[in-house]
């Protein structure tokens, strides 16, 4: 012990060292070095575990539940029910997160100044500095939305949300560090230049959590937030400093339900508002969003397949950052393994987790009803599929088939007279097309299917240059707009459940 | 002799019609109805969960064995009229006040009609009251409660307080399920216990309706 009643952890292999009170909770000081709390540190995943090198971590009822026998033998706790009385040294890798932005280039009216436009995502957050002039970006800054450490998935947070004190931390902290990283970008400003725009955008829970709006209703049936509609705002009344603070910022309007004002940034830099023949499109991320126009007619859908995909319910994985297995190819028969940053595999990430059972189901070890008789499918070093992994995955692929399956038979159409599907978001980005039509989640041709990367953020900048900030764009899109709830559609439930199954070898034409 | 077993065989796989013309033929061939269900339907539905539980079979398989029981008891079921056959107990079962989704709700109804219980389904979004009611007007000796979201598990300690309010709480068993809940949830809100899988719920109301 240091001072009397305090301890001091060693983070290995950084060498860093902080005190804290002997008894405290240690997840307080840890989401801040990069360990993430999946269930919102109820002891429910094994998202936050640590390994002790050195000292003594008591092992508690959770960690018995959770953890395997060999591995409390090693050392590891889930960090976020520990309490040390004692000096520890524990190993902590630094999940640097590679988080999307944007650099497309776009048609735009050159006006004065200099804006921000802010992707807030339920996980990753974006932010970029733009010339108005020549719409070149000055500067971006990405970060972890610190809202994660009451959960990774939004019902978690809505959950928490019932706490008065956990909502004010939560908009308090997403707002300290967007303020922070528009801080940050201000030092590519030309000296006395100001910011005079902002646009925001978000799903409707992050939209509601950031400006202060209750979620409560977004918590159970029928699922109707409150305030849909877009708010402008003062940078000052938002926390914004120095040059951003005289800037007019404008939280951009909601769609429904779930489906938010990123999703309408999305439809405005994918121009699927022009109505040139049906498309449609997904912002596959924490959560799934679903888009689908024809005829000027727009539908929109949200579904929670999001956290299967990031991991959260796979044995071993994890989101998309150093020593996750992002990539799996076959070849002559055998699967080979690319791992982000290259070294020691330790876990599986979404699109490791999609090329994974393509391979899987082309050498004929997972079954397209989703059996793995082996019981489990070594990828690389010791990251393996098991059993329920590929269940999870049926779940979230399932669910967004059949979301595709439904607003398209809405519209009258079928998924082949989509002219072109918009494939958004940190998930969908990464995706490789072929292995998610082999495995079914994209029930689209490869030529249908365009990569938009971090499109809401582009729509939020294209925003910028327009002279009433889109509002009358957006109050345009929204008229045409009707949000679909899925679960209460007919057949709903034998539709997922066909959609749960893999293609045959040579279902999918390529 | 009756074909029991390919009246089984089918139902097992999911083979709706072959399921349908094995029945029609084994109680043209003299089986007994009961024993349709207790030696062809009942250990049919039962192979199918024990798959599930083990991941072996998922939620499709589930379905198409399910339907094909349906179809199978449509025509047995008439047939049971006037015989002393009785289903092994009646279970309520409903999503949650505010929650909508069903499937895992189903798929636990699907397996207790598969165990031989004939089962009461309120739907999804069900208020404490409708599940108080429901135990006055149909006398179940399980009410089975199903939530997936972390928003929506607070309707059942709310569930468990308003049949305590009814002075109904003692009349019958209630169990939980879904995917945010524990053990220590069902224990905290005085549940009489909890289930991860659709197969083991159907287990636990038989082995709830043994000891009543």
């Amino acid at each position: 012990m240091t001072n009397k009643g305090e301890v001091r952890i060693t983070l290995l292999p950084l060498g860093e060292s902080f005190t804290m009170p002997a008894g405290s909770p240690l997840a307080d000081h840890l989401f801040s070095r990069g360990i993430e709390f999946p269930c919102g540190g109820r002891g429910r995943c094994r998202g936050c575990r640590v390994r002790v090198i050195s000292g003594n971590l008591a092992e508690t009822q959770s960690d018995s539940l959770m953890l395997t026998q060999p591995e409390l033998a090693d050392g590891w706790r889930m960090s976020c029910q520990a309490r040390p009385v004692s000096d520890l040294s524990i190993e902590l890798r630094q999940w640097s997160a590679l988080i999307l932005a944007d650099d497309t280039p776009f048609k735009f009216e050159p006006r004065h100044g200099f804006g921000i436009a802010v992707d807030i995502g339920t996980t990753t957050m974006a932010v970029q500095l733009m010339d108005l002039s020549s719409a070149k970006v000055l500067g971006t800054e990405t970060a972890l939305n610190p809202q994660g450490v009451f959960g990774a998935d939004l019902m978690s947070r809505i959950a928490a949300a019932a706490d008065p004190g956990a909502v004010l931390k939560m908009r308090e902290s997403v707002r300290n560090e967007v303020a922070g990283m528009i801080a940050r970008l201000c030092r590519h400003l030309p000296p006395g230049e100001k910011i005079v725009r902002g646009a925001l955008v978000g799903n409707t829970a992050m939209h509601h959590l950031y400006l202060g709006f209750d979620v409560a209703p977004l918590a159970a049936y029928p699922f109707k937030a409150d305030h849909l509609e877009g708010v402008e705002l003062g940078g000052a009344e938002l926390g914004w400093t120095g040059p951003a603070s005289g800037a007019r910022a404008w939280f951009l309007p909601n769609l429904g339900g779930f489906v938010g004002s990123d999703i309408l940034a999305v439809i405005i830099a994918t121009r699927l508002y022009e109505g040139n023949g049906p498309a449609g499109g997904a912002d596959l991320g924490t959560n799934g969003e679903l888009i689908v126009a024809s005829g000027g007619k727009i539908l929109v859908a949200s579904t929670a397949a999001g956290p299967a995909f990031e991991g959260a319910r796979i044995s071993q994985g994890m989101r998309a950052a150093p020593g996750a297995i992002d990539r799996m190819t076959l070849d002559g028969g055998k699967v080979s393994a690319h791992v982000v940053g290259g070294g020691t595999p330790h876990g599986i990430c979404g699109s490791g987790l999609v090329d994974a059972i393509a391979c899987g189901l082309e050498l004929g070890i997972i079954d397209p009803s989703g059996r793995l008789p082996a019981g489990e499918m070594r990828l690389r070093g010791d990251v393996r599929l098991v059993q329920q992994d590929i269940r999870e995955v049926q779940l979230a692929k399932g669910a967004i088939a059949a979301g595709i399956s439904i607003l398209v038979r809405d519209m009258g159409l079928r998924e082949e007279d989509l002219g072109v599907f918009h494939l958004a978001g940190a998930f969908g980005n990464n995706l490789d097309i072929a292995n998610s039509q082999r495995i079914g989640l994209l029930p689209f041709a490869a030529g249908q299917i365009n990569s938009a990367g971090n499109a809401a953020l582009l729509g939020a900048k294209m925003t910028l240059f327009i002279p009433d900030g889109g509002k009358a764009l957006c109050g345009d899109i929204i008229s045409r707009v009707r949000h679909v709830s899925l679960e209460t559609s007919v057949d709903f439930q034998d539709l997922y459940a066909e959609k749960m199954t893999f293609p045959e070898k040579g279902g999918i034409e390529k | 002799m009756a074909d029991l077993e390919a009246v089984r065989k089918a139902v097992e796989f999911g083979k709706k019609n072959d399921a349908v013309a094995a029945t029609n033929k084994a109680l043209e061939e003299g089986a007994a109805p009961a024993d349709l269900v207790g030696k062809a339907l009942i250990p049919a539905m039962a192979a199918v969960g024990e798959k599930f539980q083990k991941g072996e079979a998922f939620v499709p398989e589930m379905l198409v064995a399910a339907k094909a029981m349906k179809s199978c008891m449509e025509i047995i079921r008439p047939k049971l009229v006037g015989t002393d056959y009785k289903p092994v107990g009646k279970v309520v079962i409903g999503t949650v006040r505010g929650d909508l989704h069903d499937i895992g709700k189903n798929l636990v109804k699907m397996m207790m009609e598969g165990a031989g219980f004939e089962v009461v389904d309120l739907g999804v979004n069900v208020e404490p009251a409708q599940f108080v009611e429901a135990v006055k007007q149909h006398s179940p000796e399980v009410i089975a409660m199903s939530a997936l979201l972390t928003t929506t598990m607070l309707a059942m300690p709310d569930t468990v307080k308003a049949l305590k309010d009814a002075g109904m709480r003692d009349k019958v068993k209630v169990i939980i399920g879904g995917a945010p809940i524990t053990e220590s949830f069902s224990k905290e809100i005085g549940a009489d216990g909890y289930r991860s899988d659709a197969f083991a719920a159907a287990t636990l109301a038989k082995e709830l309706v043994g000891t009543k």
